[in-house]
Parts: C-alpha cells; structure tokens; sequence
C-alpha cells in the first residue's frame, strides 16, 4: 500500500514527468521496485534468519516479545520524530523531554496530585516545549536542527535544576501499571500503546486532511500554500505532538523503573532518527509513514538484541549504530536522486 | 531595526566581548580582572579555539561540522594511547585520525549528497563508537612528561598552547584572505551553483574544509590531552554545540559564505570569559547550561532573521530593476 502511494505524491518533481506516459497509461514497474521500497523490511527478514542461524534464543517467543518490549519507548519517540520528518524537519530536543516529562510527573505525585493529574502535568511539560520548538523555529524560519538542540541544553538544565540531580521516585504504587502491567500475561501495555498509536497515526496521515497537509509541508510548500492548506498550524502541531509523544514515553519509562533522573532519555534523539530513517522516512520530507517506523525500530532492535546475544561488548554496538545510520542515510539520498 | 540587525550580526563578538569584560569586572573586581585570570582564560580558550576555527571555515563554506567533539576526544586518546610508540608518532596519529574523519565528511557530503549535518552526525555517532572501544571507556594516562609542553607550558607568561593558535590564527588567515582556495570556499557557501559556473570546484573546496575541520578538532584533542596529560571518553561532548556557538557568535552564518578567523576568534574569547566570568561568580552548573543554551538560540534567531531580511531587499532591488 505504500510504495503505491508514495509514487504518485513523488512524481510531480522528478524529471519523470516529463517523458510522454507509456500506452497503459503507467510507467512499468521494475521487479525490484518493491525491495527497494521496502529495504528495512527485507534487512530484517535478513537479520532474523541470520538470528535464527546464530543463536538458539533467538527465536524463542520470549526473546521476541523480549525485543518488542525493549524498543517500544524508543518507538514511541519514533513515531513522533517521523511525523515532524514528513515536514522535513526534526526535533532534537525529545531526549531531554523524556527527561522532564519524568520528573515532573514525579514531582507532581510528591507534591500531592493524583494519577491522572501527575500524568497530566507531565505530558503538558511535554506539550508546552514543543510549543516552544515549533513557535521559534516556524516564526523566525531558523535552523530547527540547533533550535531544538539548544532547547534540549535548556530542557536539560531545566530538569537538572528540578531534580538538583538526584534520582527521584514515583510515590503512587498504582503508576507502576502502566510501565510494568502486562495484557494476558505476556503483552506489555507499552507495546500496546506504541503499535496502536503507529496505526492510528498512519491512519490520520493517510486518510485524512490534517494528515495529507503534513505530507505536502515536507514535499512543496508553495504548492501548499497556494491550495489554501493551512501549513503553519500543521507544521506547529507536529512539533508539539512530537514533544508530547516524547512525554509520554518519558512517563512510561518512569513508571517502568519507578524512578526518573534528568538524563534518562539521552541518545534518544539520534536514536529515534535512525529508526525512522531505516523505516523509509525520508530527511527530506514528505516520504515515509508511521507504520514503516514500527519496522525502523524492531531492526534496530534485533540488532542490538543479536549483539548481546553474540556477546559483542557493548561498545561494539555504537559502532554498528553509527554504520547503520550512514548506510541508511546514503540509501535515502540515493534513492531521493533516482 | 534593519541597522541593528547588521550591528549585531556583522560586530556581536568583539561588543560581546566588550559587555562581558565590563559586566563581570564590576561584578567580581577582586577576581575577574587580574593577569593570573586573563592567563586563566588564555589558557582555557587555547584548547578550544583551533576546533573553533575549523568549524568556522566548513560554516564559511556552507556546510556544518557535528562530529568536532568525538574527533577531539579520539584524538585525544591517540596522542595519549599511543605513546608508547613514541610522542611523535602519538602526536600525528592524532591529527592523521582528525584528517581521516574530514575526509570521510567530505566525502559523504560531495560524493554521497548527504546533508552535511546529517552525514557529521553519523560520523559523530562513528568516532564515538570508535573512541568506546579503543579507551574501553577508561581514561588513559600520558607516559611522557615532555608531551605536557605544548598545552601546559609557557614561554614568560605567554602560554605555548596561546602561541600554537595564534600560529594557526595567521596562517588560516592567510588561506581565507589571500589564497585563492580560500577565497573560493566564500564562494562556495554564498551559492554553490554560482561558484560551481564560475569555474570554482565545489568539491575540491568542501573537502578542503571538512578536512581542515576534522585537522583542526584533533589538534585541539592533542592540546587538552597535553594539558591534562591524560584522556577520557567524556570530553568533548559539549563541543559540537559550543564550536558552533561561537562561530556563530563570530559572524558565521548556517547559510554559508559569512564570517572571519578573526571574528571566530572573538566568538571563542567571548564564551571563554563568559564561562570563566560564571564560574568566578558561583553560578550554579544547570544555570551555566541554560545561560549557553539561550545565547544559542538567540543568535540563531538573529541569524535567520538577518538573512531573511537581506534576502527581502534583494528581492525588492530586483523588482526596482
């Protein structure tokens, strides 16, 4: 479904239009086409074999659901960063969120509140800086990329500040479900929540205005523009859902560990923009989707999965990380010029 | 507004320099204006400014350089680790890893089209990787008294790490002023297809300065692990952001073809006192962080609105046409 969707939104700026349409009225598809749409996808039907081959673990049940458990924060951040990728541009400053968004769920409980309002209060921390992020990047037309950095320098400090550096912990014991809690058993709530939000996400890009006004920010503004779409606002919201986003896994990850510090999300923002590339969201905008991250995020989780399983040391891991995201970086330009 | 715009962007270093020298010598009279301080900071800036400047010329060209501080921290490591060797040899493997860095970046951004922040931000994520396993994250301690000469030593009251950059200071100097490979790399970053039709070789000058950056962060990791005679896996880990601030703060521009060695060294003079200043005064870490943050974004800003209202009166005098 979505190489087909993808070619058509694409066609209208590559040369390719220009050649008069072949006699069934369509270019003819070359075999690899859908391969090379769908790389993350092959990679990974590759590493699990390779997996399955290499380590008797691997493939047991556990170990997989193992896997999705463990890349499901980073997914959800994920999710986030490809929305705000579609409008060809990303958001640096959700490690730092993941952060704040922690600590002041917990503080919030500390000094009192209830679930739902600490929760509240979290996710709003979360929301107001990615109000921040979009207003001055959209407003002033400056470098999102060392906005959102300096932002998260200034998140950072924020929390630090807050917490005066120590690790704080959650006091109500209920909290603990929503990290911890299991469907049947077996299926943590946060890989519940990380898959239903990519495909409720993919939906309202696919299917609906708001959605389709996010692609046309990343693939031609002007032409936006000029159909009446109401960008500025589209673009503000992918900023502020992306910091939300980034909130909620930061409260997820708090009420996993049950405790929260200021650095907890650091990585995150280069890690969430790995995943979302690898899935075939492009840097340039206005290429990828939501479910595509999904696939993003399990590779690099089999990756890293596999590597501890071979026992490479961990530092090892930085530098397959680094190699995957160069690859995958000289793939996406390479298959923006063709 | 327009002409305050031009005052800030085109002299904010040398007036920031100004207001922060007169802010904090009224502040912290006893301490801030001495000559053991002013050594201090000579000192402190020595480390980072040849980072600095190689940052400056890949902004000058157009592009951005990210991974200045994994580089400076595995150069480190080289000059440290591979002692044993000999301190030369330690010493040019450290500036021959910082070459070979540039010339992945320029490669990747030349011949792989990959945006140039994108492209140093996967390096920055490689060297890191790198530098993990090489120092398995411990921090390596220097065998050579001698080596501590070039970051610790001073010849009278002058720093030998101060004369290093100011050597560096000229002789960049000369190549943006005066040479035309770096006249071009102006060029370059003011529109890359015009220089590209007037004859320049866009990727020549790329690679040069990519280099000349990847250079110039492990001749500053060959300093700081001079001065310290040791090295770790946490430096530099704040370097890509300051490297740029200052830069910036230097008349740099993120849309290329803007900005001086001079100035570059004005923008690193001016964050040296401002955190020499902070820490004279007490102020507390987070708000160090904070304070660094916000003086980012406000020149980035002020960066983005300078050049969208250059660019407006370029579009209205060619209407006027």
């Amino acid at each position: 479904m979505n190489s087909q969707e993808v070619d058509p939104s694409r066609r209208p700026e590559g040369p390719s239009n220009k050649v008069p349409p072949a006699k069934s009225g369509g270019r003819r598809r070359h075999w690899s086409e859908p391969l090379r749409n769908h790389t993350a996808l092959v990679l990974l039907i590759v590493l699990v074999i390779a997996g399955g081959m290499l380590s008797d673990v691997f493939l047991t049940p556990r170990n997989l659901l193992n896997i999705l458990w463990a890349v499901s924060l980073l997914g959800i951040v994920s999710l986030g960063q490809t929305v705000l990728l579609l409008t060809a541009r990303f958001d640096m400053s959700v490690a730092g969120v993941v952060g704040l968004a922690g600590i002041v769920t917990v503080l919030a409980q500390i000094n009192g509140f209830g679930l739902f309002a600490s929760i509240g209060f979290g996710l709003g921390s979360g929301l107001l800086v990615g109000l921040c992020n979009g207003v001055l990047v959209l407003a002033t037309g400056a470098n999102p990329f060392l906005v959102t950095l300096a932002v998260n320098l200034l998140v950072y400090s924020l929390a630090l500040s807050l917490t005066q550096s120590k690790t704080l912990y959650a006091t109500i014991p209920e909290f603990n479900l929503l990290g911890r809690g299991q469907l049947f058993g077996f299926l943590h709530y946060s890989v519940i929540v990380f898959l239903a939000l990519a495909a409720g996400l993919q939906f309202v890009l696919r299917r609906t205005i708001p959605g389709r006004t996010i692609y046309v920010a990343g693939l031609n503004e002007v032409a936006g523009r000029l159909s009446g779409l109401r960008l500025q606002i589209t673009k503000l919201s992918a900023f502020v859902l992306c910091s939300g986003l980034a909130a909620l896994t930061g409260i997820i990850m708090t009420s996993r560990l049950n405790s929260t510090v200021a650095s907890s999300g650091f990585g995150m923002e280069f890690d969430s923009i790995i995943a979302a590339v690898l899935g075939g969201t492009s840097l340039f905008g206005g290429r990828g989707g939501t479910l595509r991250t999904i696939v993003g995020v399990v590779v690099l989780g089999v990756i890293n999965n596999l590597l501890v399983l071979l026992n490479v040391p961990s530092e090892a891991q930085q530098i397959a990380k680094g190699l995957v995201f160069l690859a995958v970086v000289l793939a996406d330009s390479a298959l923006r010029r063709s | 507004m327009k002409r305050l715009l031009g005052l800030l962007e085109n002299h904010s270093a040398a007036l920031l320099v100004f207001g922060l020298v007169i802010a904090f010598g009224s502040t912290a009279p006893a301490t801030f204006p001495t000559g053991s301080n002013f050594e201090n900071i000579a000192r402190q800036i020595s480390l980072d400014a040849p980072m600095v400047f190689g940052q400056m010329v890949v902004l000058i060209a157009g592009g951005i350089d990210i991974s200045v501080g994994s580089t400076m921290a595995m150069a480190a490591s080289l000059a440290i680790g591979l002692q044993p060797f000999g301190t030369p040899v330690a010493v040019l493997g450290a500036l021959g890893f910082g070459l070979a860095v540039g010339a992945l970046n320029g490669l990747l951004v030349t011949k792989g089209k990959i945006v140039a922040f994108v492209a140093t931000l996967g390096t920055m994520s490689l060297v890191r990787g790198l530098l993990l396993t090489y120092t398995g994250q411990a921090s390596l301690v220097g065998i050579d008294p001698a080596f501590t000469f070039w970051g610790d030593g001073q010849i009278g009251p002058v720093p030998v790490s101060f004369l290093v950059v100011l050597a560096i200071l000229l002789a960049l100097y000369a190549l943006l002023g005066h040479l035309r490979q770096g006249r071009n790399l102006y060029a370059i970053g003011g529109n890359q297809d015009a220089a590209f039709l007037g004859g320049v070789s866009v990727n020549k000058g790329l690679m040069m300065a990519f280099m000349l950056s990847g250079l110039m962060a492990a001749v500053s990791g060959v300093l700081v692990a001079s001065r310290l005679n040791s090295a770790s896996v946490q430096l530099g880990s704040d370097a890509p952001l300051m490297s740029i601030s200052a830069a910036l703060i230097g008349g740099a521009s993120l849309f290329g073809g803007k900005g001086s060695i001079i100035a570059a060294f004005f923008g690193v003079l001016a964050l040296g006192i401002l955190n020499n200043g902070m820490n004279l005064l007490g102020v507390p870490t987070y708000t160090q962080i904070a304070v660094r943050a916000l003086i980012l974004i406000a020149i980035v800003v002020i960066d983005a609105l300078a050049t969208r209202l250059r660019r407006a009166e370029l579009d209205s005098a060619r209407i006027v046409e």
